[in-house]
């Protein structure tokens, strides 16, 4: 498969008045094309901070991308200037954001914000636009499109929203959809449906997806493969396989421990894991998942592991101590202690 | 099992409501307030009478003068005693006081509708772009244009006091110039102490021309305009800089201002508006850039960023249309205090010019006839200004409870 983007040891920090706030530290990964990715970790892990980088979205200031490098379709991202970023956004990369009650400007309707990113990049003119606005809103689901192009945003439900958000994304035939939570603010009926739909609509097309979320069991059904990020890094990546059966990271065990299952036993208590991440202004010199680590030994405390292979290619972990976490056993043991 | 599942679309047909847009829900609100719609008729009723005595009813005030008719009292029937009808009466030079209300009306209303003009439009600039870029980073075009600007509305400053007004020219180019010089003096010391003297050397020695103090003065001041513009160029110091301007606009008592404009640029009706319209800058650039720092931090923005969209496209197109219900209401007050300053003015002989019929300037010429028993001669100009105030006054307080969204339930 071709690598569509590849990021390289990326760094996003904010200088605010307390001090300064590391994002994200060093984010390395590629993405095939027509990958379906997850990002998953609690907030305010960096998951959207890294996602907002790669459109260069932060805000500056405060933010700043320091370093790091971000090639998609054979240019550095970073190095772009204005119009050349302005070019990929939305027409190459397009997002989807999380709340679908503030994502569409209300005093505009649904059609005409549609055609807004047709007529900019694909040189329409008002009819083409419609035309095409009205055949996207088909795309996702909305019935009546041809009428619901008329409707301003507090017309449409919560769900309804996220769809036109996502015809608006689609607009442009992106090569890659980066949706930030696109469900954390629907219900779960309506979640199961905007899911279900863009995985159609990644089939159909053939584009890649990134699915930011704090949800491990969304990415389980959707992504071929998983990142896990904590407090800005990225600390263990696989397919959704080796993440769910072969987990290495401590934290992507807690993670998933922390997921209720129906088969449990009635009265079972879920595994929380224990405190909170780490400030991100003064990140401890080790490893940050130290302070709540079940495995941690004193090495870990002094030196910030890397990403390394485990076990097979393409399953990268950054503990120092991977090779003694064992999911499989440890759950079976969990399983007894009850 | 024989019950069919209902049609997709019916499972997915949701409650819609009725097509209404915001403008149309807020005149509907406005409808059932009756002091909205009262204010609103007085306002119409002024606006029909001020356009069409302007249009329609030829009025020559300098050659209206009839001695013979002196102070009438108002006389509502023609008799053989009194021929000529004057309803308001007439006041010490025997003009027709209706004639003259009516047609003040079209003066108040041209003050009014220049004076929030100017501010409108020049403080609303300034709050969007102060706003805005706080959160956008400005490109090159951007704080070129930005940064020559503030360095020539800085410019005034030395240049009033020098009266030189290319001065205004020379602070415009020194604000262009540190956006050139950002990138290569960014880590310098010696920046500050470089513009600082340029600042000074600009003002100082064109003021020189014209005398020692006004060098020494011109110097000092654009000494600490380079300072100014020495800070490093992005929105959050243009923003304070424009801010702060504003603040020391604010600090002056506003009539106190308005009559230090017109005394300094000369009295006349459209030296008023230009006076009232400057005073009313601040109000509208605090608004306009309080409400675009909240409008800025919505989601709909960020999504049309990541559509690709420019800058200018962001403000004016997504930004804009947001924040224009406060501004609406404002700017509806703020032709009620346009009419109410232009009023002081023209009492205090500052507004317009003699013949011209003016309110303020007709209770002016007659408060001194009030002794004497000649009331109608500065009751009707003085009820003129109390009900287009109000009549504004009460349409606006109706358009913002029309427009608050926190209204928007029915």
């Amino acid at each position: 498969m071709e690598t569509l983007m590849r990021i390289k040891d990326l760094h996003t920090r904010f200088h605010t008045q307390d001090g300064t706030v590391n994002a994200v530290n060093g984010i390395s990964y590629a993405m095939q094309a027509g990958e379906v990715l997850g990002v998953v970790g609690e907030s305010g892990c960096g998951k959207s901070v890294h996602a907002l980088s790669i459109l260069r979205l932060i805000q500056i200031p405060p933010g700043e991308i320091e370093a790091g490098e971000i090639w998609f379709a054979g240019r550095d991202l970073l190095k772009l200037d204005d119009s050349g970023i302005r070019k990929v956004r939305g027409r190459e990369i397009a997002m989807v954001f999380q709340d679908p009650m503030s994502s569409l400007n209300p005093v505009y309707t649904v059609g005409f914000q549609i055609s807004e990113a047709l007529m900019l990049h694909k040189g329409m003119n008002k009819n083409q636009a419609r035309e095409r606005a009205c055949e996207l809103l088909n795309l996702v689901g909305i019935p009546e499109a041809r009428k619901r192009l008329d409707n301003y945003p507090h017309q449409f439900s919560g769900g309804m929203r996220q769809r036109a958000m996502i015809a608006m994304a689609l607009s442009c035939e992106p090569k890659l959809l980066i949706a930030d939570e696109p469900t954390t603010a629907l219900d779960v009926t309506i979640q199961a449906q905007i899911i279900e739909l863009v995985i159609r609509l990644q089939e159909e097309l053939g584009m890649a997806v990134m699915w930011i979320t704090h949800d491990l069991g969304i990415v389980a059904e959707m992504a071929q493969n998983i990142n896990v990020m904590y407090a800005g890094f990225l600390i263990e990546r696989g397919n959704v396989h080796e993440i769910y059966h072969q987990t290495r990271h401590p934290y992507t065990l807690g993670l998933l421990g922390s997921l209720p299952s129906i088969d449990e036993a009635p009265g079972t208590r879920l595994i929380s894991i224990p405190g909170l991440p780490p400030d991100l202004i003064g990140l401890p010199q080790g490893c940050p998942f130290y302070a709540r680590c079940a495995f941690r030994a004193d090495h870990c405390r002094l030196e910030r592991p890397e990403l390394e292979e485990a076990g097979s290619s393409g399953h990268n972990v950054a503990c120092w101590r991977w090779r003694e976490i064992d999911a499989e056993t440890l759950r079976k043991s969990a399983g007894g202690a009850q | 099992m024989s019950t069919q599942m209902p049609e997709v679309e019916v499972l997915t047909d949701f409650a819609v409501r009725e097509h209404r847009s915001l403008w149309l829900d807020a005149w509907r609100r406005m409808k059932a307030s009756r002091t909205a719609m009262l204010g609103l008729v007085v306002v119409v009723v002024f606006l029909l009478s001020a356009v069409g005595a302007h249009l329609f009813w030829n009025y020559d005030a300098k050659t209206d003068l009839d001695y013979s008719s002196k102070l009438l009292p108002p006389n509502l029937v023609s008799s053989t005693e009194n021929p000529n009808v004057h309803i308001f009466g007439t006041d010490k030079l025997g003009r027709d006081i209706f004639t003259r209300v009516i047609h003040g009306g079209w003066n108040s209303l041209r003050v009014g509708l220049v004076a929030v003009g100017i501010s409108l439009i020049i403080g609303c600039l300034l709050g969007l772009f102060s706003g805005f870029f706080e959160s956008f980073e400005m490109n090159r075009i951007e704080k070129l244009v930005l940064m020559s600007g503030l360095g020539l509305a800085l410019g005034l400053l030395p240049a009033w006091i020098a009266s030189q007004w290319y001065q205004t020219l020379l602070f415009g180019g020194l604000g262009a110039a540190a956006v050139f010089v950002e990138k290569k003096l960014a880590q310098s010391k010696l920046r500050p102490v470089l513009f600082a003297a340029a600042g000074a050397l600009l003002g100082g020695l064109s003021g020189l021309l014209l005398a020692p103090l006004v060098g020494l003065v011109c110097g000092v001041v654009g000494l600490l305009i380079g300072l100014l513009l020495n800070k490093p160029v992005n929105g959050k110091a243009f923003s304070s800089i424009t801010m702060r301007v504003m603040d020391i606009l604010l600090s002056f008592p506003s009539y106190l201002l308005a009559i230090a404009i017109v005394a300094f640029l000369g009295p006349g009706l459209e030296k008023g508006m230009i006076a009232i319209g400057v005073v009313g800058i601040p109000v509208y650039a605090r608004l306009a850039r309080s409400a675009v720092l909240s409008v800025s931090q919505k989601e709909y923005v960020l999504a049309s960023q990541s559509v690709g969209e420019g800058h200018g496209r962001i403000l004016f197109k997504h930004v804009l249309p947001n924040i224009l219900s406060p501004i609406i209401v404002q700017a509806t007050m703020g032709l009620a205090s346009a009419i109410l300053s232009a009023a002081a003015l023209g009492f205090l002989g500052l507004g317009a010019i003699p013949p011209e019929p003016e309110w303020g300037a007709m209770l002016g010429d007659s408060y001194k006839f009030l002794s004497s028993g000649a009331w109608w001669a500065v009751l009707f100009p003085g009820l003129a200004i109390v009900f287009s105030v109000l009549g504004f006054n009460l349409l606006g307080d109706g358009l913002r409870d029309a427009l608050d969204p926190k209204m928007r339930t029915k």
